[in-house]
């Protein structure tokens, strides 16, 4: 067999916290198809919290952009490979922050003076890019297509793209210029590229409310309705997203949704990676990861079994 | 960022509604604050935002009360609490006002200010900053526990009794970590970092120029 490493491009990995506890899924079976792709990934050393989209209301706007910094610092220690994050809200901060490292000074000296208590400094000479705009544009479709071995046939994927991983920056130059901001078509291509079919789904880019959805469920149920919804009435099988809240909220609320609503949601709720990985024919568990949703993909654990049968 | 303009601090609210010093004080110290000035009032930000419906008066209003000096309504507004930063309003604005960035800011605003006080997002944003500092990573559990009973005692336990279900079905699939938490190893040297990036702040509050 073929060296795995050959052809691939290195990228330093920020998993995020989610990776360690509610998007464990995604991590997992990012990191499984990860090789297959031709991406080798080098995960920062001692990396931290990126603030979410909340720390700014207590930490205060310079220490939230200084977590952030503190990342890029370390990322920079391991060389000058662009830095890859799959998290939706890691992206946007990291993303942000090392663009406004590059481009404002003011910005620059700041954070470098509050680096400068742990002996690091960043010159913002780093790309931070999207796991997604790296598959789109870096690896893709045709490279995906070559993997399966599985196809994920009649499997009918509505394709969830959430917010923050196309907005506000998947049109922008620095973000790779990937896909559009209302109509994005990279998660139906994926889906499409693993044998799936992808349901005509309106409601690619809704929101799920975010964090007001964690600590604040009552002012949002009604979005995240909507989303399930759209899914049913087309048909899907499964949701599948790229963002591990947008993960979270679709899955854990359902039942408070149906006791609100009188509905009777219990459609899964999947990563693109989970597709992959399942369509490349890799392990349910140990690289799909698919007992890590609490709605179980039940179409999808059973073509994964045809292939391990 | 130095201290909002003192004659319309919540300890005078009443005094006087009207200051439009905010409004000059916002277009300096607030994060893309001068973009406010820029705004046209054309209203796409509050028809693509999706939780408009529970947001007390939008983006649109909530900038023309900015120019109006209406601090007080503006720092008690629900409208910087409720946003959920999907950023419909930011890609789709024709004068490119930052719309979220000003709500964030000013949310950072408003509790420095004391003006948030029973809000959930302040009390959220507090039990998170306090994981995040002291490991350097955001424990999901130790997040969640410390929100549900900064509501107080009862409320706590009712919160966690509520949201039981769903915890027992994350410890199921995995994905609740168990244990103690998990910390960056540089944590100490994050802290340092973050008491830095507060003195500067505070140092620039403060009308000074940090060293
Ligand atoms: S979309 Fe922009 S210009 Fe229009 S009201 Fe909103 S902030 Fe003002
Ligand atoms: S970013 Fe905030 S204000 Fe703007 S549309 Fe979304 S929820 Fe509304």
């Amino acid at each position: 067999m073929s060296d795995p490493k050959a052809g691939a491009k290195t990228y330093t990995y920020y998993p995020g916290c989610s990776s360690q506890a509610s998007a464990i899924h995604l991590d997992k079976s990012l990191r499984a198809v990860a090789p297959k792709l031709g991406i080798a990934l080098e995960e920062i050393e001692d990396w931290n919290c990126c603030g979410a989209s909340v720390g700014h209301v207590e930490g205060g706007a310079l220490p939230q952009t200084a977590l952030s910094g503190r990342n890029l610092a370390k990322a920079r220690q391991q060389g000058s490979h662009d830095v890859l994050t799959a998290c939706a809200a890691c992206y946007l901060n990291t993303h942000g922050v090392n663009e406004k490292i590059k481009q404002d000074v003011r910005t620059r000296a700041r954070v470098n003076q509050a680096l400068g208590a742990a002996d690091l400094k960043y010159d913002g000479d780093l790309n931070v890019r999207h796991a997604c705009e790296v598959l789109v544009n870096d690896v893709g479709l045709e490279r995906i297509k070559g993997q399966v071995v599985n196809p994920l046939k009649g499997l009918k994927v509505a394709g969830y793209v959430g917010c923050q991983t196309v907005r506000p920056f998947a049109a922008t130059q620095s973000g790779g210029e990937y896909d559009t901001y209302d109509q994005p078509e990279f998660l139906d291509n994926f889906a499409e590229a693993c044998g799936a079919e992808a349901v005509a789904y309106d409601p690619k880019t809704s929101c799920c409310g975010g964090s007001v959805s964690v600590h604040s469920p009552d002012k949002t149920l009604h979005l995240i309705k909507q989303i399930v919804e759209a899914a049913v009435e087309a048909g899907a099988d499964v949701i599948a997203t790229p963002c591990p809240l947008c993960q979270q909220n679709v899955e854990m609320y359902q039942d408070a949704i149906n006791k609100k609503f009188g509905t009777s949601f219990n459609l899964p709720v999947v990563f693109y990676s989970q597709l992959m990985a399942v369509a490349f024919g890799m392990d349910a568990k140990a690289d799909a990861a698919l007992d890590a949703n609490m709605i179980a993909p039940v179409k999808l654990v059973e073509l994964a079994k045809k292939a391990a049968g | 960022m130095s201290a909002a303009p003192a004659a319309a601090s919540a300890a005078s609210a009443g005094r006087r509604q009207y200051d439009l010093g905010f409004a000059r004080w916002v277009y300096q110290h607030v994060e893309g604050g001068d973009k406010v000035a820029m705004c046209m009032q054309c209203g796409m930000c509050s028809g693509s935002c999706p939780i408009g419906t529970a947001m007390d008066h939008g983006p649109r209003k909530l900038f023309m009360m900015i120019r109006a000096g209406m601090k007080e309504a503006v720092l008690t507004s629900n409208t910087i609490w409720n946003c959920t930063q999907c950023y419909n309003c930011v890609v789709r604005c024709p004068r490119k006002v930052p719309v979220t960035a000003i709500l964030q800011s000013l949310a950072t605003v408003a509790v420095k200010e004391g003006y948030a006080p029973t809000q959930s997002t302040p009390k959220f944003s507090k039990a998170f900053w306090l994981s995040v500092a002291r490991f350097g990573r955001t424990d999901e559990r130790l997040v969640t526990a410390l929100y549900y009973f900064s509501h107080g005692l009862k409320e706590g336990i009712r919160r966690a009794l509520e949201n039981l279900p769903i915890a027992l079905r994350m410890i199921k699939a995995g994905r609740m970590h168990l244990g103690l938490p998990h910390r960056a190893k540089g944590a100490a040297d994050l802290r340092a970092i973050l008491a830095k990036a507060e003195d500067i702040e505070r140092a620039e509050r403060a009308g000074g120029k940090p060293s």
